[in-house]
């Protein structure tokens, strides 16, 4: 059961960090937000409703470590500790502004060998990897763009006059 | 391999229209320039003679209004729904106001014929709004600058776009003032959305969505549609999905 309660507490953490890895590592501050907003919501919103007794959120981080009850799945072969095979536990669903979430982690022997953020959609509650999600970024983190290197330029809509002071004005006055 | 380019105003803005020179001969620049104006006519509310300012004065009622602009507002409604009324086609004094989706829609016709003439390489900003086929006179994916609403001399980035993701529109308050209305009736948190789409219609559409609901529209459209997005806030900072990071 102590290896239930650490591997509890551990997917209780795993959740916070996931989060704000889905943030972006480089935006603390956000993660720190998100982290606040899902510990909020989940001290007005029940969950666990798919696991009963689990409430591994970052508010409850102490209390999920002796009440927690991560699930492995169904074809799981390991019992121990000790053992290397892998076993996938899936953590309560919380509620986050992205809506409802879960964190998945993948456990060989103690050792966490990967990590899953899953997020129920709107159809029929199937869960889905998430792959979309606009994360806060720093500029570094995207090409630096010349208008010599670009065909066109996309940008909110400019006025008849805005355009002639516009890169794409500069563009188009090239190849004209 | 000689890039060509066919600038025009309509709509209050203007056209620049690239294609490489090998597709002239399937190029009607001339049908392009009617296309436009065609829609300019019928739903410009600027044109006190178009359609779409005569039902807006209750001249003319929307059951007697032409099956295409009333296709053009059973869309924008469809639009209205699917973004919980981030877009709406309704001006908050309740006038009909389709200034939100017809440019996209002029895009996409105009793009359907110029793939019906049998040009295949071609690249069609409308103000800012980007639709391709095909590739650059260089034969490269088309690369779309985003210009920088704190800057406008300057672009964030760049980011390729190709079938099917053909659609880039960008939504914001940069160059016209705050012209999207906010759900809450505040400033946007955003200054910029840029939404890369298969479709102009869906990008432009949840570009101005993402505008006037914020933060959770943003989330939303990202969970909800086969899209990328580009927003920039009021402070400069970006938030982006995987398709504008670095590869």
């Amino acid at each position: 059961m102590r290896v239930r309660a650490v591997l509890g507490s551990i997917l209780g953490s795993v959740t916070v960090l996931v989060i704000g890895w889905q943030a972006g590592a480089a935006a603390a501050h956000n993660a720190a937000e998100l982290s606040t907003a899902s510990s909020s919501g989940a001290a007005t919103t029940p969950t666990g409703a798919a696991t009963p007794g689990s409430t591994p959120t970052p508010a409850a981080t102490s209390a999920a470590t002796s009440t927690a009850s991560p699930s492995p799945s169904a074809g799981s072969s390991s019992t121990g500790s000790s053992s290397t095979a892998s076993r996938t536990i899936v953590g309560a669903t919380e509620e986050t502004p992205f809506g409802p979430m879960q964190a998945e982690i993948i456990v060989a022997g103690t050792r966490i060998t990967n990590v899953k953020l899953l997020q129920e959609t709107d159809m029929g509650g199937r869960s889905a990897e998430i792959s979309n999600y606009a994360a806060p970024i720093l500029r570094q983190e995207v090409l630096k763009a010349q208008s010599a290197n670009v065909d066109t330029v996309g940008g909110a809509t400019y006025s008849s006059q805005g355009y002639l002071a516009s890169v794409q004005s500069a563009i188009d006055k090239a190849h004209l | 391999m000689t890039r060509r380019s066919h600038v025009f105003e309509t709509m209050g803005t203007v056209v620049s229209f690239a294609f490489d020179d090998g597709e002239a001969a399937r190029i009607d620049l001339e049908r392009l320039q009617g296309t436009f104006a065609h829609f300019d006519d019928r739903y410009s509310l600027y044109k006190p003679d178009s359609e779409l300012s005569r039902v807006a004065r209750h001249e003319l009622d929307l059951a007697d209004a032409s099956d295409e602009l009333r296709a053009a507002y059973a869309a924008a409604l469809d639009w209205r729904a699917a973004t919980h009324g981030e877009f709406s086609p309704h001006r908050p004094d309740g006038i009909i106001d389709l200034s939100g989706i017809v440019k996209a829609l002029a895009i996409e016709r105009a793009g359907d014929e110029l793939l019906d003439g049998g040009a295949v390489n071609w690249c069609l900003n409308v103000g800012g709004d980007v639709l391709v086929s095909g590739l650059d006179p260089v034969g490269e994916p088309w690369s779309v600058g985003i210009v920088d609403p704190q800057d406008r001399a300057a672009l964030v980035t760049p980011v390729r776009i190709a079938a099917p993701r053909r659609a880039c529109a960008t939504s914001g308050s940069a160059e016209r003032g705050d012209h999207i209305w906010t759900v809450g009736g505040s400033p946007s948190e955003f200054l910029q959305a840029t939404v890369i789409a298969d479709d102009i219609v869906t990008a432009d559409v949840l570009a101005t969505a993402i505008i006037a609901g914020g933060a959770p529209a943003l989330d939303r459209a990202c969970a909800s549609w086969d899209i990328d997005v580009l927003t920039v806030d009021r402070a400069g900072g970006l938030r982006a999905t995987p398709g504008f990071l670095h590869p």
